[in-house]
């Protein structure tokens, strides 16, 4: 079976990655397929929770924080995958009249704009995970939801986020860099 | 020279000032051609960092944190998840095809059923992505192959995608309700008849057009269908039929939460997939995967947006909005009126839920102590929601279903689309605040 | 002069009754500071989401909030446990007395002073009252009964006398009691419930409450506070007392004014527990502290510092 083609009848994505994403944008396209498989699991569970409180009288007590996180870093890793398939939505009003010289250099200090802000919000996050991931005395420990259940899963979304927006900037600098060598595009 | 001393610090242009700069930043950003998502986020940044300094961009990434951390978003993958399996399998097709037999006479007959799909997906969700999404990938293809105007299709799968937080269950009225400390049972009451005059002008515009000009909207087939082929149409209607009564009766039979029931739609649709023999991994995991590309999108913009909203609230924003408002006039009307135009112009900007936090705790005070009903205030702002999914440049609904719709169809061509509707949305709210018992109250 | 402009943001949203006393404590410091210090009230998620104040206190990007200190449990079991004692509490005045007297504010501000924050003083909005569509007249009802609660402790509680916790987000807990996906809640206080038409889904209330009364902490930034003169600081201090006091009597009165309310309406049933009932309850409920208090090393003081004190109030048997 040919992965392209499994998408193929969709035309949002009829490809994988952007040819200037480089080789981590094919390696986050491959990856993919572990988030997308966790939004399927999610449905599982939320219809497995369904019947266990209907029909048995027994919800679980981890099945909704599993789903949130499930689709929480779904949803995070969805921005890195679409961003390595250069397609999130733009308005390209004046951007598709434009003569392609001038469009390189708009892709140019687009993909620049967007890897400067994606270092700075890494360093924000890095901020934010100091905190969930230590206690003020130093002790390792990552922060928990405070439910019954009560798992690390705030934490380890805070450290997800964190990888995310890093691997964003480093895609973003491999655009414009692709696009800084390529004279034709 | 004075205006060198903003570039440094943000906070000598004063909040009139900065507002505007924030939007005219937006605008020329958005022109670029540069993701729509990023701009917000870079505007967001630029005002962090111009207004307070390095210190505050970490409330940008808490946004984030707790933007995807949420329960309630999760129906927005299950929704998508749906769509794309529909659409992988043949379900979609035959059911558009069925759906000739019923409506096939009626000039518009398929994008007056397609509204009806609208209005039954708006009572399964209470919050829209998906329904655009949903309808995107399944009904504006049917459409367009059967020879439908573009821009009628485009538009009713955007409108009608959007009734979801019109029509109940409507996150945007819980969260009214839980801000204005009113019921949420009243909200939904008062909101549903309204939700269904909005779908009902949605349907007479179609109509209106169809019968004006017969070319938008073909009538599929001249001739009479032999019986034996009527009975095979007929078959493609059984299994969606048989998955929407499931998720709307694990809904209202008090099976499962509103989120809950997307997934059970997720697994009435596999399910499906295994009766008809279609089913396959490489299905579903395409399906999934595709989910995967949609939600990145969607999610993204709304991250941008509520990013955005963190940083100007934090500007001052809420303060700066409600001087705006009390100052404007001693008329009740003027003031409501006023506070319309300001959704208005919010909703080219940003999406619900940034409007909700930045409006709400302004307006529904003032409005209780003009002495207007709180429900019927709440409608109205549902209603103004309606118009903020649709409106240019910042309309969601328009970017749910541009991410899916054939490369073809440009945002442009959606929001031109789109216009007609807005109009509908802005009579729909004139005739609420003229006759406000049309809320029940 | 105004020598400090605070940004402060709530749990609670706009509309909400207890946000607008918070608003109106925060114009009376104005006024007893003599415009010395001006305080803007920002209701919950305007600026970051409720669970993530504390951070934002700490950074500096907001400097206080008025918050339910339960939403910091994940950082530390300690916060959960202080937070809401399920059990532990019949009336506000019983809970603030520990506070002031009996060693819960030096706790508080040794639990948030090493994260950056200073407490200045402790509130509660009362007991919260409990939302059912099943009668329930004792420890024996709650068997089986589907209920949503969010927080770890009140849940576990729960799961132990015999009930069915089932984890759900306060923006579904009306339609699902309406529709009948759960049985019952633990929401809010009487009249907010009242006021949202939850007994009008759900219409055999326990009033009062006996499961939670939960922490409402007032913290601001450390070093902003350390900069304070000592006597803002003293009418900080001084003025959440105030507000203290004025938020449980003035919400006492809109709960006595909502229970008359329904009372009236034929379709609504209030119940309220018997004394045993209650002790029944509140027996399950202390046998799971323990559990919260071996989760970590301030969670074992709390522990101590509270059981030690009920048992010198002659509140426990033990
Ligand atoms: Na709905
Ligand atoms: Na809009």
């Amino acid at each position: 079976m040919d992965q392209l083609n499994e998408d193929g009848d969709a035309p949002s994505n009829t490809s994988g990655a952007d040819p200037c994403a480089g080789i981590l944008g094919r390696v986050v396209n491959a990856v993919g397929i572990v988030f997308a498989l966790g939004i399927l699991i999610s449905a599982g569970i939320l219809v497995l929770e369904v019947f266990l409180r209907y029909a048995l009288n027994r919800p679980t007590i981890w099945a909704h924080e599993t789903v949130i996180f499930l689709n929480a870093i779904a949803f995070l890793f969805g921005g890195l995958f679409v961003a390595s398939r250069n397609a999130h939505i733009r308005v390209v009003l004046i951007y598709d009249w434009i003569a392609t010289p001038t469009r390189r250099i708009f892709d140019i200090w687009i993909s620049l704009a967007c890897c400067a802000a994606t270092t700075f919000f890494a360093w924000a996050a890095w901020q934010g995970v100091k905190r969930a991931v230590w206690t003020p005395a130093g002790d390792f420990r990552l922060e928990t939801s405070g439910s019954a259940w009560n798992p690390p899963t705030p934490g380890m979304l805070k450290l997800f986020l964190l990888f995310i927006l890093i691997i964003m900037a480093i895609q973003f600098l491999i655009f414009a860099l692709s696009y800084i060598s390529r004279k034709e595009h | 020279m004075e205006w060198l001393s903003y570039l440094t610090d943000f906070k000598a242009m004063g909040i009139e000032w900065a507002t505007f700069a924030m939007f005219g930043m937006l605008l020329i950003l958005l022109l670029t051609g540069m993701p729509l998502a990023f701009v917000t986020l870079l505007v967001a940044l630029i005002f962090a960092l111009g207004w307070f300094g390095a210190n505050a961009v970490p409330l940008i990434t808490s946004r984030i944190f707790s933007f995807v951390n949420s329960f309630v978003f999760v129906s927005v993958p299950m929704f998508v998840l749906m769509a794309a399996i529909l659409d992988r399998s043949g379900i979609a097709r035959d059911l558009f095809d069925a759906m000739r037999l019923v409506g096939g006479r009626l000039r518009g007959g398929v994008a007056i059923q397609t509204l009806l799909v609208a209005v039954v997906l708006a009572a399964m969700s209470g919050i829209i992505g998906g329904e655009v999404v949903l309808l995107g990938l399944i009904a504006l293809p049917q459409m367009l192959r059967l020879g439908y105007d573009r821009k009628l299709a485009i538009g009713v799968c955007c409108a009608g995608g959007a009734l979801g937080t019109m029509i109940p269950p409507s996150i945007v009225l819980i969260i009214y309700g839980l801000t204005a400390n009113v019921s949420i049972g009243d909200l939904f009451t008062a909101s549903f008849l309204p939700g269904l005059i909005l779908a009902g002008l949605y349907c007479a515009y179609i109509l209106f057009r169809a019968y004006l000009n017969p070319s938008l909207a073909p009538v599929p087939e001249a001739g009479s269908i032999p019986r034996a082929e009527k009975l095979r149409l007929l078959k493609g209607l059984i299994l969606p039929v048989l998955v929407v009564t499931f998720v709307l009766g694990s809904i209202y039979g008090g099976i499962a939460s509103v989120t809950e029931a997307s997934a059970v739609g997720v697994f009435g649709v596999t399910l499906s997939t295994m009766v008809r023999r279609e089913f396959s991994l490489a299905l579903l995991t395409g399906a999934a995967r595709q989910t995967l590309a949609t939600v990145g999108m969607i999610v993204w913009i709304g991250i941008g947006a509520t990013a955005l909203v963190g940083v100007f609230n934090l500007m001052g924003g809420i303060r700066f909005v409600s001087a705006l408002i009390t100052g404007i006039s001693d008329n009740p009307t003027v003031i409501i009126l006023f506070m319309m135009l300001m959704l208005f112009v919010l909703g080219m900007f940003l999406d619900w839920v940034g409007i909700a936090l930045l409006t709400m705790p302004i307006f529904v005070p003032i409005v209780v102590d003009l002495g207007f009903d709180p429900v019927w205030f709440g409608v109205v702002f549902a209603m103004n929601m309606q118009v903020s999914f649709l409106s240019p440049p910042f309309g969601p609904a328009a970017f749910y279903l541009k991410s899916v719709a054939p490369k073809d169809i440009s945002l442009g061509e959606i929001f031109q689309a789109l216009l007609p509707f807005i109009g509908l949305q802005i009579f729909a709210l004139a005739l609420l605040i003229m006759f406000p018992g049309i809320t029940g109250r | 002069a105004q020598d400090f402009a605070l940004r402060f943001q709530s749990s609670d949203p706009a509309g909400n009754p207890n946000f607008v006393l918070q608003s109106e404590w925060a114009a009376s410091v104005e006024n007893l500071t003599g415009g010395r210090v001006t305080i803007e009230m920002l209701p919950v998620n305007s600026i970051v989401q409720h669970t993530e104040t504390q951070d934002a206190v700490a950074a500096g990007i907001i400097d206080g909030h008025i918050t339910d200190t339960s939403y910091f449990s994940g950082k530390d079991a300690a916060f959960s446990l202080i937070a809401n004692p399920v059990g532990a509490w019949s009336s506000p005045y019983e809970m603030l007395a520990f506070m002031r007297d009996g060693g819960g504010n030096e706790l508080m501000e040794n639990l948030v002073e090493p994260y950056g924050l200073h407490f200045i003083g402790a509130t509660t909005p009362g007991l919260e009252a409990f939302v059912s569509n099943k009668p329930l007249n004792g420890v024996d009802d709650l068997k089986g009964l589907k209920m949503r609660a969010p927080e770890g402790l009140v849940q576990q509680v729960f799961a132990a006398a015999g009930a069915v916790p089932v984890n759900l987000p306060g923006s579904e807990v009306f339609t699902s009691l309406d529709k009948g996906v759960i049985d019952a809640a633990d929401y809010t206080v009487f009249s907010t419930n009242q006021a949202q038409g939850l007994h009008d889904v759900a219409r055999y209330p326990v009033y009062p409450g006996f499961h939670s009364m939960p922490l409402v902490e007032v913290s601001m930034n450390k070093d902003t506070w350390e900069k304070m003169p000592a006597d803002i600081q003293a009418i900080l201090e001084l003025s959440v007392r105030d507000f203290a006091n004025n938020m449980i009597a003035q919400l006492a009165a809109k709960d006595l004014k909502a229970v008359a309310e329904a009372n009236a309406n034929p379709d609504i049933t209030v119940s309220n527990w018997s004394a045993a009932e209650r002790n029944r309850f509140r027996t399950i409920a202390t046998g799971q502290w323990a559990s919260v208090a071996s989760r970590s090393e301030n969670a074992q003081k709390v522990y101590d510092t509270l059981t030690t004190y009920l048992r010198d109030q002659g509140m426990t048997s033990e």
